[in-house]
């Protein structure tokens, strides 16, 4: 099943083995490739009511499924420490949480703040767009391979991006269609 | 002091707790949308 999710309602849902039902984390930092349009992993939290972070991550290739109210995990093994885990996942760059920052065309126009990522779960954890709060207000979204550059302060994009953003997540997967075929890409 | 000293007294420190304790709760759950660095 294809779902579409954002990222802050994959923040917090516990990670659950298939072999056991057993609740061994809880979801604590989405990582994605703005590059590769993918989600790489999460970091986790432990389990329990005032438990921390976990020195364990959980790279995208042992995500078995991500549903609504769970992600799914073959067996405990699947959580890796960060010397089993890619870099990438193991020692995320926390100065570039995109939450917050500034959308921006090329062109210096302000679109809105980054309010979210939007993902397609259930397959291979694609990354389809953002969730802005819009300049003039209200929310909106824009399609993934909207951005030329991404920090952890700004998301700047080509000028066409104005043209495509759109107020609501159906509207979101035909304007990604159409904005790869505007931008040439396959 | 008397009882309505001590009643706000009470409710200040339960007030000041409950703060702290969604504070420190939020801090250690913590969370958030991390980009990957451009690898070319």
């Amino acid at each position: 099943m294809r779902l579409l999710m954002t990222a802050s309602q994959i923040r917090g849902l516990p990670v659950v083995t298939v072999q056991g039902g057993e609740d061994v984390a809880e979801v604590r930092d989405v990582i994605y490739s703005p590059e590769a349009g993918r989600l790489v992993g999460v970091t986790l939290n432990k389990r329990g009511f005032l438990a921390g972070r976990s020195r364990e991550v959980l790279p995208a290739e042992a995500i078995h499924a991500v549903g609504q109210h769970a992600v799914m995990v073959l067996d405990e093994s699947s959580l890796a420490a960060p010397e089993d885990a890619p870099d990438d996942v193991a020692h995320p760059a926390m100065e570039r949480n995109v939450l917050g920052d500034d959308v921006l065309t090329e062109g210096g126009a302000s679109l809105g703040k980054v309010a979210d990522l939007v993902l397609l779960v259930g397959s291979s954890g694609e990354v389809v767009g953002y969730q802005i709060d819009k300049a003039g207000g209200g929310r909106g979204y824009i399609p993934l391979p909207a951005q030329l550059s991404v920090s952890g302060v700004a998301l700047v994009v080509p000028n066409i991006t104005e043209e495509f953003v759109q107020d609501d997540l159906v509207g979101l997967g035909a304007a990604v269609d159409e904005f790869r075929a505007r931008l040439g890409l396959p | 002091m008397d009882t309505i000293g001590w009643l706000i007294l009470v409710v200040i420190v339960v007030v000041v707790a409950a703060v702290a304790f969604v504070v420190i709760r939020r801090r250690r759950r913590g969370g958030g949308v991390i980009a990957t660095k451009d690898k070319g």
